[in-house]
């Protein structure tokens, strides 16, 4: 519990990363609030906490800012250790970052960790290519007298030839930069980055650096890559794996990206990573398969396959168990007595019984249906309206030119079709998450709060759509719209948070 | 000369001054008559005092142009019964694979040794083939049973 108290309390925000539409349309938010929210006295609360519950504390790093970072925990722990900042670097990458293990395996142990991360213990002496007599190289066999040669502390020496050809290959072919070996049999010594510098050149250099950065960025569990696209930053979050049961960390990358901290895809709040994972594997499975299922087929009522009627008369035999039944009243055919191949019957018990039955397993289907469209509509309409969106800057330009007002005053539109974005992502979440979710008082405000939450979003949806010279004068009634979908997305994402945070809901599946 | 024949042509030259008791090594004779450098017959004995004593196993030993950066590629021919070659006969070894310990300073004499050596202590945690595999994890008896009369095909001359 103390962590989760640690990161749901932590001072204000950097920046309220949900406010995208600006500070005017949140005032108008709260200008107009009270018509709107019958009896929430909960709203004022939230607005008036900088972090809403469902916000999480983090911080976009771009790349030099990561470089800053990593350099700054060498030189700490070099300091400590009392060892050259490349040696500290690779028994930093070693330890994968974590500092005070590090620390401690090398006071207990030191000789033992040092020959472990890829280190000898001898430390002294800057990198130098030497020429030696009589040498001969072990990978390309030269033996020139002038052969430049070089050897790490571990001795193994070959020609700086091949030892850059081999650094090329590891770096530029294989991708590898923190745990790059000597090239000798069965050395295990780590290439640091002192060696690097001498021996290759600037472009190998940078790649090598890039390879390190991304390393570091992997290895730190509080540090995650933005997921979009060309995107070079990288956030930094510390909400842990087994938080993700109460909390779903949905951060906003710097390049204005939403994604989710614990899993990295895109923002699924209110739905936790793990019925999110759940939801996708089913929907994979199963959407399309199960309507048509569902629509055509009957189950056998002993072994229930799926059975799909494709002419013939209702004496059914199933061609896995044999089990003989009536296609129309489900019943044993061998109930059916005289009046074969024309079931008027209705009351029998075993008739009934495997209609019961297979009404239960429909019902489920139909249950799974209900929660899986609607979700598909709203990523739909979301695609819909992203295209939509695209059409916005050009509406913008053309409200201009036709109703003559600024630039500044049709950024209404923006800011109305971000705001649909939004909300629609969360509806969409939203009937993942319901399906998973046993029913209880809880659920009933959670449904009346994603019932507010659809209506708003289908009217603003619908204004939009008007056409250009209509626009103009439903501006009001738009950025009031805006700002009411806004707020109900707000008090749904804050009540599911608490009630996640607080353990509250009950789910129908463990996970 | 390029790194690759440069390489090979050493190689070849260290083998013929000093090469392990048993072992054959010399580069594929082409039907025009001249040496092609790339591809070595080899022929591997099984080490005295285990049941792989008295065979000898032919190997096709083909080199990349990357040779020394990136590892030869080794195939039993015939493909052998052993739970770390692939049915193609082609050899499963950490030494002979670019992301494991493949390092350009490896050398012919020690990439035979290293499968003279896997023969009598294969890595079960690399099954190449489900046939010798199988019959090493579940049946030990009949895997030596196979053993012995694979060595019985391959007599050492």
């Amino acid at each position: 519990m103390e962590s989760d108290e640690d990161f749901m309390s932590v001072g204000s925000s950097p920046d309220d990363f949900l406010d995208t539409q600006g500070s005017d349309v949140e005032s108008l938010g709260e200008d107009f609030g009270d018509d709107f929210d019958g009896g929430f006295s909960k709203d004022k609360d939230i607005i008036a906490t900088k972090r809403k519950p469902y916000e999480v504390e983090f911080n976009v790093l771009s790349p030099g800012d990561i470089d800053r970072q990593q350099n700054l925990q060498i030189n700490e722990v070099s300091s400590i250790l009392g060892l050259p900042p490349e040696s500290s670097a690779i028994l930093l990458r070693y330890g994968r970052w974590n500092r005070e293990k590090l620390i401690e395996s090398y006071m207990d142990h030191p000789e033992k960790t040092l020959e472990e991360a890829g280190l000898g213990t001898n430390f002294e002496g800057t990198p130098k290519t030497e020429v030696i007599p009589g040498f001969v190289c072990d990978i390309c066999c030269e033996d020139g007298d002038d052969l430049e040669t070089y050897a790490m502390r571990c001795g193994h020496r070959f020609c700086v030839d091949c030892y850059r050809h081999y650094l090329r290959q590891k770096i530029r072919g294989e991708g590898e930069a923190a745990r790059i070996e000597c090239p000798g049999d069965a050395c295990n010594m780590i290439v640091d980055s002192k060696t690097l510098g001498l021996l290759v050149t600037d472009d190998l250099k940078e790649r090598y650096h890039a390879l390190l950065t991304r390393t570091y960025v992997d290895d730190k569990d509080n540090l995650k890559w933005c997921p979009a696209p060309n995107c070079e930053y990288a956030v930094d979050c510390p909400i842990k794996q087994r938080d993700l049961r109460r909390i779903v960390p949905t951060v906003q990358c710097d390049c204005k990206h939403y994604f989710c901290f614990g899993c990295t895809l895109n923002d699924h709040q209110p739905a936790p990573c793990m019925l999110v994972k759940m939801w996708l594997k089913k929907c994979e499975d199963d959407s399309e398969t199960a309507n048509w299922i569902s629509a055509n087929t009957k189950e056998c009522p002993r072994c229930h396959s799926t059975i799909e009627k494709n002419g013939g008369c209702n004496h059914m035999t199933c061609r896995k168990c044999k089990h003989e039944f009536c296609w129309m009243c489900m019943g044993l055919w061998s109930e059916h007595g005289t009046s074969w191949y024309n079931c008027n019957r209705f009351e029998e018990k075993s008739g009934s019984e495997a209609r019961t039955a297979q009404a239960r397993s429909r019902a489920s289907l139909e249950r799974y249906l209900h929660y899986y469209n609607r979700y598909a509509n709203h990523e739909q309409s979301a695609k819909l309206d992203k295209d939509l969106y695209l059409k916005t800057e050009k509406k913008m330009t053309s409200l201009q030119s036709q109703s003559g007002l600024s630039w500044i005053e049709v950024q209404f539109l923006d800011t109305a079709s971000q705001a649909l974005q939004q909300c629609r992502q969360t509806l969409k979440w939203t009937y993942a998450f319901a399906y998973y979710l046993s029913r209880n008082n809880l659920t009933e405000i959670f449904e009346d709060n994603q019932k507010d939450l659809e209506m708003a979003v289908e009217s603003l949806s619908e204004m939009f759509e008007k056409p250009v010279p209509e626009l103009a004068n439903l501006k009001v009634d738009i950025l009031d719209k805006t700002a009411y979908c806004n707020k109900r997305r707000v008090i749904l994402l804050s009540d599911t948070a608490e009630n996640l945070k607080n353990g509250e809901w009950t789910f129908n599946v463990d996970w | 000369m390029s790194l690759c024949q440069n390489r090979l042509t050493e190689e070849r030259k260290q083998w013929r001054r000093d090469h392990p008791f048993g072992f054959y090594a010399k580069p594929h004779r082409t039907p025009q008559g001249t040496l092609d450098l790339k591809r070595w017959e080899c022929g591997i004995p099984g080490k005295t005092q285990t049941l792989w004593e008295g065979g000898l196993f032919k190997l096709d030993v083909t080199f990349p142009d990357e040779y020394p950066t990136k590892p030869p590629k080794c195939k039993f021919v015939p493909p052998l019964f052993h739970p770390n070659v692939y049915p193609s006969g082609t050899v499963c070894l950490s030494i002979l694979n670019e992301e494991e310990a493949w390092k350009p300073a490896i050398t012919i004499k020690q990439i035979l040794l290293g499968i003279q050596d896997l023969l009598d202590d294969p890595n079960p945690e690399s099954p190449a083939q489900a046939e010798a595999y199988n019959l090493f994890k579940k049946d030990r008896p009949a895997y030596e049973k196979r053993v012995r009369q694979v060595v019985r095909e391959n007599p050492a001359l």
